[in-house]
Formats: structure tokens, C-alpha cells, sequence
């Protein structure tokens, strides 16, 4: 056996610094994020083969709070990233919970409302039995929701450890990592709103 | 590095847009027949504004800043 086969491989290994592991971290984050445009973009694609200039007549109101409970979720998650930047630890905790309580919110208007799990009389008129337009609708809705519940779990776990005081204004990678997947969430939303509420013609089901 | 404060009222500023733009949307959506292509623009614009102001994308190439 050679002398360099003996030698333990850590050695040969320098650690790299923070830095250069956030940078690695983020490429790694945004190659994820970027495959992730296939799912949705492949859903998106259904949709329009599917619905063509048609769309179920959905309530308008609902959509639009949806929307707006998510544009601001953004805002707040921004508000806390920029915060453990600046040291501003109050305004990083509150604003990450801010965004986990708006995220919850989306699901109970999405989940709770529009699919009315709970039975609500004059909700969730769409059922997933309805042909081309409950199933798109569903599993639209679904997969993005799946993503805000991940993404709700990501931010309290950011935020308790921020609690514990593990993130400063020069280590925080795990705030950054958890605001861009955010972030993408509402992207994501951004493309479904109109597909799914605005476009095409009203048709009742 | 900005100082927090502008910092601060970029993202207050960018928030406003993005509701701003999602008003538009609506808008356009119940005047026109067919919105398909100006709600897909304003949507692009909408994207940009979060994955260059609240996703830093260019972090990617430029490394660690605030702004």
C-alpha cells in the first residue's frame, strides 16, 4: 500500500472556510429550486392543455387573500433575513414568526376554505371528483401547499434556533437558506394565482 | 452595505409593488376577454421583483452583501 493510501484522508482535507460553504450551500440551494421549476412548470402545463381559456368559477375573494397573505409573508421573511444581518434580533424573531403565522394562514384559506375540509356552508364549491377541473385544481393547490407546510415547519425551526441565539449577523446561512426557499414558494404562487383563478372563462361546475 | 434603515424601506417599497401589481391583476383580469399574456407579464415582473430584492439571487455570483 502506498504512503498516501495510509494516510487518513481527513488530513489531506482542509476545512473550507464559512464562506465558501455558504457559497456552495446556496448554488446547492438554487440547482434544488431550479428543478423544482419542472414539477410546477409541468403542472402549469397540464393546466393550460387541460383548462385551454376556461377555469372554474372559483371566488374571487379567496384567491385574492390568498395571494395577498402570501405577497406578505414575503415581505416579513425578507424583514427578518435583513434583521439577523444588521444584529437586529427583535425584528429577525418577530418577523420569522410574522411569516410562520401568515404561512398557516395561507394553508387555512387554501386548505380550510377552498377545499373546505371542514364542511363550511358556501365554500370550497369544487370538489376533487370534478373532472379535469377538481383534479388540476387539487393537485395544483396541493403540491404548492405541501410546499408552504414544509416551508412553515423550516422557518419555526429557524426561528427556535434563533431563539437559542445559534444565528449572528456574519453566520446565518440556515435564515438565508429557509427565507430563498420561502421566497420560492411565493414565486411559485405567483405563477398559479392567475392560472388558477384569473385565466380563461368562468365555468361552473 | 446599506444601512438598516434603507434597507428596510426597500422592502417596505418592494411590498408595496408586488400589491400594487396584484391589484393590476385582478383588474386586468375582469376587464379583458383574453389577459393571458399581459397577466403572464406582470406576473414575470412580479417574479423578478422577489428573486432579485427578496432572494438576492445575484448572491450567486457576487457573494455575501446586504442590499
Amino acid at each position: 500500500m502506498s504512503a498516501i493510501a495510509e494516510q487518513p484522508h481527513e488530513e489531506h482535507v482542509e476545512e473550507a472556510s464559512y464562506e465558501e460553504r455558504t457559497r456552495r450551500n446556496r448554488l446547492g440551494l438554487w440547482l434544488f429550486l431550479f428543478s423544482e421549476i419542472f414539477l410546477f412548470g409541468a403542472l402549469l402545463a397540464a393546466r393550460f392543455y387541460l383548462w385551454g381559456n376556461t377555469r372554474p368559477d372559483l371566488d374571487q375573494g379567496t384567491g385574492l387573500l390568498a395571494t395577498s397573505i402570501l405577497l406578505l409573508s414575503s415581505g416579513f421573511m425578507a424583514l427578518g433575513e435583513a434583521g439577523i444581518g444588521y444584529d437586529d434580533r427583535k425584528t429577525f424573531l418577530r418577523s420569522l414568526l410574522v411569516t410562520a403565522v401568515l404561512g398557516t394562514l395561507f394553508l387555512v384559506v387554501v386548505v380550510g376554505l377552498e377545499w373546505n375540509i371542514f364542511g363550511i356552508e358556501g365554500f370550497g364549491e369544487l370538489k376533487l371528483t370534478d373532472g379535469i377541473y377538481g383534479a388540476i385544481f387539487y393537485v395544483m393547490t396541493g403540491f404548492h401547499a405541501l410546499h408552504v407546510l414544509s416551508g412553515v415547519i423550516l422557518i419555526l425551526l429557524v426561528w427556535n434556533n434563533g431563539r437559542k441565539g445559534h444565528f449572528s449577523e456574519d453566520r446565518h446561512w440556515g435564515v438565508e437558506g429557509a427565507a430563498v426557499y420561502w421566497h420560492y414558494v411565493d414565486v411559485v404562487w405567483i405563477f398559479l394565482y392567475p392560472a388558477l383563478y384569473l385565466i380563461g372563462n368562468p365555468v361552473s361546475i | 452595505m446599506k444601512d438598516k434603515k434603507a434597507t428596510y424601506r426597500q422592502i417596505l417599497i418592494v411590498i408595496i409593488v408586488l400589491a400594487v401589481l396584484t391589484a393590476i391583476e385582478f383588474v386586468v383580469a375582469l376587464s379583458l376577454d383574453n389577459a393571458t399574456t399581459p397577466l403572464y407579464i406582470i406576473a414575470l415582473v412580479e417574479a423578478g421583483l422577489v428573486v432579485q430584492f427578496f432572494m438576492h439571487i445575484y448572491r450567486l455570483w457576487r457573494g455575501e452583501e446586504h442590499s
